[in-house]
C-alpha cells in the first residue's frame, strides 16, 4: 500500500496542499489537473527524482516503510512514461533482463544468484504470457508504438515494483490502440496487485474503478509580498 | 541508526575524494597548454628590447609572416565554404544523409600524407607526366593540401552542430515563404552554423599558423613559412637565435590574436551579407555550381585512394618510365631492407597512439561527466586550448619544463605531450553525443535499482560506445600525426613514423618517402576502420536523434 502524508507543493506564486492519500494494492489513483500545475512533478517526487523548480514536502510510506529520503534505486518504484524509453542498445528480451531484480525468485528452489540463462528464460516467459515472444530479438527502433508500450509495461513489471507510476503513458498512441492498451495495462497491474498512480489530462484514459484526485481543487495562489 | 551513519560517512568521503581527484586530473590536463605558453614565452634573462630590432629587421620576415597568415586564414575560410556547400548538398538529399560514414577514411589521412600525395600525383615528374603547374614546394601546394584535409573536418563539425539545430524546419519555413532550397541554406542555416563553428575555424587556423612538418616539406622556400623559421630559431644555438625565437613566439601569439580578429570580422561581415541578401529578397545564383559539391566527397575519396596507390606502387619499386606495366616488376625489396629501420618507429607510433588516445578519451569522458554532475558545462574554449593555441610556443614551454624535471627521454613523456591534443579532439567529438544522451534512460535504470555508477556503465557508456570508438580513432590519428611534440620532448630519441617521414621527406629518395608516408597513413586508417566495425557491432545512440523516436 502507498500512503502520501502531509504533502505540499510550493512554487513562487502558488501552493498546493494535498489531503492524505492512500492507494491500496491493485488500486489505481489518477492525478488530473490543467497542464503546468505540477502533476508530473508530484509523480517524479514519488519516484525520488527531486524537482528543481518547486519545493515538495511530505512523507511517502510504501508498505509501511518511509521511503521519502531514499535514493531512486532503493525505492522499488516502477515508472512508465509517454515515451517508453526502451534502451536502444538492447533488444526487447535484454531490455526486460535489465529490469529483472538482482535476485528474482525465478523458481521455487531459490538459487543464490540467478544466472544469465535463467534471467533470459524469465524474460522470455514474460513475453510469452502476453504473446509477444516473436519480438524478443528485435531492437526498439523496429517496434510499433503499441508494441513499445506493451514491452515497456512488461519491463516495468519485470522489476517487481512495489508501486507503479504512469506519466500519461498512452498519450502517444492512436485512439484505438490507446483504449486497448489502457484496458490491458490496468488489468495487468490489478492482477499483480500493484498500487498505481497515473497522471493524465485525458478523461477517456481513466477507468471507472479508479480513484481520482484533481490538483486544481487544492490550488492556492500565494499572497504577494 | 548510528551504525548506518558511520557506514555512510566514509563512503561519502571516498566519493568526495574521488570527485576532487577527478577534477584535479582534468584541470592538470587542460592547464598544460596555458602552462606551456607561459613557460615558453617567459623572457630569458638576456632578452632585451634591442633584440626586437634585430628580429624585425630579419630578411624576408614580413613576406614570411604575411604568407603564413594568408595561408592560414585563406585555407580555413575556403575549407569552410566548400564544406558548407558539400554539407548542404548532402543534407538536402535523403539518400546521402548518412555521409558521415564516408568521412572517417578521409579524415584519417594525415596532413603530411595529403601534401606529399599531391606532390607525388601532380608536381613535375609526377605520375601523369603532364605539367599541372603545381610546384613541389609552394604556397599553392600547401593551401590545397590543407583545404583537402580541413573540408572533412568541417563536415564532421557541421554534422555534429546540425544534429542539434532544427535545420529541417528552418528550410521548410523558408520554402513555405517562397525561397528556394539553396537560398534558405545561405540565409537561414549558414549564419547559425558559422557562429557555432567559431572554435573549429580557430583550431584550423591555429594549426596552419604553427604547422612545421607540412610547411617544411611542401611550403615555399624563400622566404620559408614563419613556423619553420620559429622552429629553426628555437632549436638553434647560434648567438642571437634564442632572442629571435623568443620574439618570434611572441609574434606567433599576436598572429593568433590577429586571426581571431579576422575570423570575427569575417563572421560579422558574413552575417551582415546574409541579412542584407535575405531582407532585400536578392537573387544570387550560387545554386548552379552545386553539382561540383555533390561530387566533392567521391572525388576526394578517389584522390586519396590514388595517393595511397601511388605511395604503394613507389614503395614496391614500380618503374614509372617503363612502357609496359607488369605486376611482376613489383618487388618488396625496399620493404624488406627498410623493415629493420621502420620496425621500431612503427611500434613507437602505435604504442604512443594507443596510450595517448585511450587516456585522451578517458579524460574527456571524465571532464564531461564531472561537469554533468555539477550541472554546468565550462566554455569549450577552455577545454580546447591545446588546439587553439600555437603549438610551437606551447611545446617549447613543455620542453623547458621537461628539461628542468630531468625526466630523461622515453615514450612516457611523448604520451604525456600528446595527451592535451588527444584530449581536446576527443572532447570535441564526444561533447555533443554526451550531452544528448537522454537523461531519462538513467532515471529508468535507477528506478530498476541500479546505482548511479552501474547505470553510468550499463546505460550512458554503452549508448556512447559508437561515439567513443570514433573519438578514439580521431585521437589516435591525432597522436600518430604529431611531429613537434614528439621531436622536442623526445629530443629525437623516440623515433616515430611521423618524425622519420619528415626526416626522409626532406631528402630526395622518392620510393623511401612513399614507404614512410604510406605507413603513416595506414595506422590511422586502420584505427578508423576498426572503429567503424566496432561501432556497427555495438548499437548505441550517437546523437540522441534516433533515440528520441522511441
Amino acid at each position: 500500500m502507498l500512503e502520501i502524508i502531509n504533502c505540499q507543493i510550493e512554487a513562487k506564486t502558488w501552493r498546493i496542499t494535498l489531503p492524505d492519500i492512500d492507494v491500496q494494492k491493485g488500486e489505481l489513483l489518477v492525478i488530473t489537473g490543467p497542464s503546468g500545475i505540477g502533476k508530473s512533478t508530484l509523480l517524479h517526487w514519488l519516484l525520488g527524482n527531486i524537482p528543481q523548480h518547486v519545493a515538495i514536502k511530505g512523507q511517502i510510506i510504501l508498505s509501511g516503510i518511509n521511503i521519502t529520503h531514499l535514493a531512486i534505486e532503493q525505492r522499488r518504484v516502477g515508472l512508465l512514461m509517454q515515451d517508453v524509453y526502451l534502451f536502444p542498445h538492447l533488444n526487447v528480451q535484454d531490455n526486460i533482463c535489465f529490469a529483472l531484480p538482482k535476485n528474482p525468485q525465478l523458481s521455487s528452489k531459490k538459487p543464490p544468484r540467478s544466472s544469465k540463462k535463467q534471467r533470459r528464460a524469465a524474460a522470455m516467459n514474460m513475453l510469452e504470457q502476453i504473446n509477444l515472444e516473436h519480438l524478443a530479438t528485435r531492437y526498439p527502433q523496429n517496434l510499433s508504438g503499441g508494441e513499445r508500450s506493451r514491452v515497456g509495461l512488461i519491463r516495468a513489471l519485470a522489476n517487481q515494483p512495489q508501486v507503479m507510476l504512469l506519466d500519461e503513458p498512452f498519450a502517444a498512441l492512436d485512439p484505438s490502440t490507446r483504449e486497448q492498451m489502457g484496458a490491458w495495462a490496468f488489468q495487468q497491474l490489478a492482477e499483480q496487485n500493484i498500487p498505481s498512480v497515473m497522471v493524465s489530462h485525458d478523461v477517456e484514459d481513466i477507468p471507472a474503478s479508479a480513484k481520482q484526485i484533481c490538483l486544481a481543487d487544492y490550488y492556492q495562489a500565494s499572497e504577494q509580498k | 541508526m548510528a551504525a548506518t551513519i558511520r557506514r555512510v560517512a566514509p563512503l561519502a568521503r571516498i566519493r568526495q575524494i574521488a570527485l576532487s581527484s577527478g577534477w584535479l586530473l582534468v584541470f592538470l590536463i587542460s592547464l598544460l597548454p596555458i602552462l606551456g605558453i607561459v613557460v615558453g614565452l617567459w623572457p630569458p634573462e638576456h632578452i632585451t628590447f634591442a633584440d626586437i630590432e634585430a628580429f624585425l629587421g630579419y630578411q624576408g620576415l614580413s613576406a614570411s609572416v604575411f604568407m603564413t597568415l594568408f595561408s592560414a586564414i585563406f585555407s580555413t575560410l575556403i575549407s569552410l565554404y566548400i564544406a558548407f556547400m558539400v554539407y548542404s548538398q548532402y543534407h538536402l538529399s535523403r539518400r546521402l544523409q548518412s555521409f558521415e560514414k564516408y568521412l572517417a577514411p578521409l579524415l584519417s589521412l594525415p596532413h603530411l600524407a595529403i601534401a606529399l600525395g599531391l606532390v607525388f600525383l601532380f608536381s613535375d615528374g609526377s605520375v601523369f607526366f603532364i605539367d599541372s603547374g603545381l610546384p613541389r614546394k609552394g604556397l599553392s601546394t600547401l593551401i590545397i593540401a590543407i583545404v583537402i584535409k580541413e573540408v572533412p573536418f568541417f563536415l564532421l563539425i557541421f554534422s555534429a552542430i546540425g544534429r542539434q539545430l532544427p535545420i529541417k524546419y528552418w528550410l521548410l519555413q523558408g520554402q513555405a515563404l517562397g525561397y528556394q532550397d539553396y537560398r534558405c541554406w545561405w540565409f537561414l542555416v549558414f549564419p547559425a552554423l558559422l557562429k557555432q563553428s567559431r572554435l573549429a575555424l580557430l583550431a584550423a587556423t591555429a594549426y596552419t599558423l604553427s604547422a612545421v612538418d607540412v610547411s617544411l616539406l611542401v611550403g615555399p622556400n624563400i622566404p620559408e613559412l614563419f613556423a619553420v623559421s620559429v622552429y629553426r630559431w628555437q632549436t638553434s644555438f647560434a648567438a642571437g637565435d634564442q632572442a629571435l625565437a623568443f620574439w618570434a613566439n611572441a609574434l606567433l601569439l599576436i598572429l593568433l590574436a590577429v586571426s581571431v580578429l579576422i575570423l570575427y570580422g569575417h563572421e560579422k561581415l558574413a552575417h551582415a551579407g546574409c541579412k542584407a541578401l535575405a531582407t532585400t529578397g536578392s537573387r544570387f545564383q550560387i545554386g548552379k555550381i552545386n553539382p561540383v559539391f555533390k561530387a566533392w566527397l567521391p572525388m576526394l575519396g578517389l584522390l586519396t585512394t590514388m595517393m595511397v596507390l601511388v605511395f604503394a606502387l613507389w614503395s614496391l619499386g614500380f618503374n614509372w618510365h617503363s612502357d609496359s606495366f607488369a605486376v611482376t616488376q613489383l618487388t618488396t625489396r625496399l620493404w624488406q631492407d627498410e623493415w629493420l629501420f621502420f620496425a621500431l618507429p612503427l611500434q613507437n607510433s602505435w604504442l604512443i597512439g594507443v596510450f595517448s588516445g585511450l587516456l585522451g578519451v578517458a579524460s574527456a569522458l571524465l571532464a564531461l561527466e564531472l561537469q554533468r554532475q555539477k550541472g554546468k558545462y565550462w566554455p569549450d574554449y577552455y577545454w580546447l586550448l591545446a588546439i587553439i593555441l600555437p603549438q610551437l610556443s606551447m611545446v617549447l614551454g613543455w620542453q623547458i619544463m621537461h628539461i628542468w624535471s630531468q625526466g630523461g627521454y622515453h615514450s612516457g613523456w611523448i604520451v604525456l605531450s600528446h595527451l592535451p591534443f588527444t584530449f581536446a579532439y576527443a572532447y570535441l567529438v564526444l561533447k555533443g553525443p554526451f550531452q544528448s544522451v537522454e537523461p531519462r534512460y538513467e532515471l529508468l535504470a535507477a528506478s530498476f535499482g541500479y546505482s548511479p555508477w552501474q547505470s553510468w556503465w550499463q546505460v550512458r557508456f554503452r549508448l556512447l560506445l559508437p561515439a567513443i570508438f570514433t573519438a578514439f580513432a580521431i585521437a589516435f590519428s591525432v597522436s600518430i600525426a604529431q611531429y613537434i611534440p614528439t621531436l622536442m620532448l623526445g629530443a629525437g630519441r623516440v623515433p616515430t613514423i611521423t618524425t622519420e617521414a619528415v626526416a626522409i621527406g626532406s631528402g630526395s629518395q622518392q620510393d623511401l618517402i612513399a614507404l614512410y608516408v604510406l605507413l603513416q597513413s595506414i595506422l590511422p586508417f586502420m584505427a578508423f576502420f576498426v572503429a567503424a566495425l566496432l561501432a556497427r557491432r555495438f548499437r548505441g545512440s550517437m546523437g540522441g536523434q534516433d533515440a528520441r523516436d522511441y
